[in-house]
């Protein structure tokens, strides 16, 4: 017994005010653009007939194509370099660290910059990337560089970097919850059955922890396919990635190819969900 | 003895990248803070050229072309308007979802979808749907829905992690004593989960106000606060900037601070009573 009855007519009418909210914001958004992608003709109307000409255009220019593959590689160099980062800084803030205040006070120093603007944040790296910025300086202090280098911003270097520094939480944060879900007695079996660290980490934390790994890098992996603030505000207007093509051909009245692009994006984006869902059953996370 | 060293070596290691990342993490914003105190004829890197506020000053007295009070406003009703929404829907669908209903299940993922749904793809399908039906798209109309739908699963699954935590023998007990559904639910279970309701008004609060794409494509003539940025960005990039950057990460961290500190308040509340 609870303040609802089971399959009572108060439950559904309770769900349907958020169900309708979503089905009028995400999921008829998105059915729209796969049908304004198929529209053919030489106007915008939805009277055109059905075509998958928009397609071919736009799959048939090789720079598209290039741009596309680019994306890609994008975003698998971040998500590698976030998963080895964000899985150390995970290890450490949770199995090294044992001072509780200690763990609180750097897990706070990691998380607090995720609730600040992400726009702003991308700006930031602006003069800190810059030929004066702070990285440039220290260096040139450090004695490292002799000159500073120009190509830290309005390069796809900087767009890197940025996108590391935002997106590592991503891949960190279900790393996290899954370490702090093994039970210690799990590590201390092992090593009392003479396991040496190292096999315990790669025969007990690892295996453990690997629907973490693949939730983390299934967000970097559609956060940086989606991210075009980052590239725009550190690339400059040298880089281009799906997402800038998105809102280039949008801001071009280009309906139809802004719809393609996004259509082609989306798909991505779910074949990418799928092969994570077959390495891991996310619905088991959670219990 | 062997192995303990070794261990300690990794310690150090894994420590010094951590302490790197968040260095790499924190510099930047740092170094917008610093810039943002520049002398009036600072520019927008190193050296600073003098300690002013000349900026903030500039943005306060702001001419017609990057006046950042209007957007800032709007911005503020904006992300207050879709933290009410946010809290009200995430906590009547979570609620539901302990009625277990037939297709909860979908329902669920239903939900989970805005978390997918990448910003640029809801804000432009939107688009097209608003143009279609012929409505003109505003910040506090067309930009409002597709901001709560971005919030609303955020919400949804703190307030469902609130529910799982929730120990129903608390309810059965009011509702054995007489009490009705509705009484029950506003003075027992309202009252335990009201520290996540303050999480779920936060996110509301939170990502909308900082939401970019989705308001690009739907907000319409006037804009909010990440849209006079950008468009500020292309224009020219001056400690202005830096200013209203700053401006805006402290009220950020102010809001996380007041949370933190109203859920310690409450935690050391619920210790002191005595337990039964």
């Amino acid at each position: 017994m609870s303040s609802i009855r089971p399959r009572s007519a108060a439950a559904y009418w309770l769900a349907v005010p958020a169900g309708l909210w979503m089905l009028a914001a995400v999921v008829l958004p998105t059915l729209l653009i796969l049908w304004v992608s198929l529209w053919g003709g030489q106007s915008v109307s939805p009277d055109n007939p059905i075509t998958f000409d928009n397609y071919a255009r736009f799959l048939s220019n090789g720079s598209y194509r290039a741009l596309m593959l680019d994306t890609l590689a994008q975003a698998a160099m971040i998500m590698g370099i976030t998963g080895v980062l964000g899985y150390c800084i995970a290890y450490f803030l949770t199995v090294k660290v044992t001072s509780p205040a200690w763990r609180t006070a750097l897990f706070l120093a990691f998380v607090i910059p995720f609730w600040t603007s992400t726009l702003i944040r991308a700006i930031a790296f602006v003069p800190f990337l810059g030929v004066n910025g702070l990285l440039n300086q220290a260096l040139l202090a450090a004695g490292l560089i002799e000159q500073p280098i120009q190509a830290f911003l309005y390069s796809r270097l900087g767009v890197s970097m940025a996108q590391v520094s935002l997106y590592t939480l991503l891949a960190s944060g279900p790393v996290v919850y899954m370490l702090n879900s093994i039970p210690p007695a799990l590590r201390e079996a092992a090593m009392t059955l003479k396991a040496s660290p190292f096999t315990v980490f790669r025969r007990i934390i690892l295996p453990l922890t690997l629907p973490g790994i693949v939730i983390g890098q299934v967000l970097v992996f559609l956060n940086v396919l989606a991210d075009f603030i980052t590239v725009t505000t550190v690339g400059g207007n040298k880089l281009a990635f799906l997402g800038n093509l998105i809102l280039l051909f949008y801001e071009g009245s280009q309906i139809r190819a802004t719809a393609v692009v996004s259509v082609l994006l989306m798909a991505v984006m779910l074949a990418g969900v799928a092969v994570a869902l077959r390495i891991v059953d996310i619905r088991k996370v959670g219990g | 003895m062997h192995w303990k060293t070794r261990s300690r070596l990794t310690s150090w290691l894994l420590g010094i990248v951590t302490i790197g990342f968040l260095l790499f993490q924190w510099l930047p914003m740092f170094t917008m803070f610093l810039l943002s105190f520049a002398g009036e004829n600072g520019g927008t890197t190193f050296p600073m050229n003098g300690v002013s506020l000349h900026w903030y000053r500039k943005l306060w007295e702001a001419d017609l072309f990057d006046d950042f009070k209007p957007p800032m406003l709007r911005s503020f009703l904006l992300a207050l308007g879709c933290s009410v929404t946010t809290v009200v829907l995430s906590v009547t669908a979570a609620q539901a979802m302990r009625g277990r209903f037939i297709g909860s299940g979908a329902y669920f993922y239903l939900l989970l979808l805005g978390l997918m749904a990448p910003g640029i793809l809801v804000g432009f399908g939107f688009a097209i749907l608003t143009r279609l039906l012929g409505i003109e798209g505003a910040w506090n109309t067309t930009a409002y829905v597709v901001h709560v739908s971005w919030a609303l699963p955020f919400g949804f699954m703190t307030m469902l992690a609130v529910f799982n935590r929730f120990d129903p023998r608390l309810e059965e007990a009011a509702l054995t004593l007489g009490a009705t559904r509705v009484t029950a639910f506003r003075r027992i279970t309202w009252p335990i989960i009201l520290p996540g309701v303050i999480g779920t008004a936060l996110f509301g609060f939170s990502l909308s106000y900082d939401e970019y794409a989705r308001t690009l494509f739907t907000a319409g003539s006037d804009g909010t606060l990440p849209l006079a940025v950008m468009a500020q960005l292309d224009r020219q990039l001056t400690p202005e900037l830096y200013a209203i950057g700053t401006v805006t990460t402290v009220m950020s961290l102010v809001a996380i601070f007041l949370c933190t500190f109203a859920f310690w308040l409450r935690s050391r509340a619920l210790r002191g009573r005595p337990s039964h």
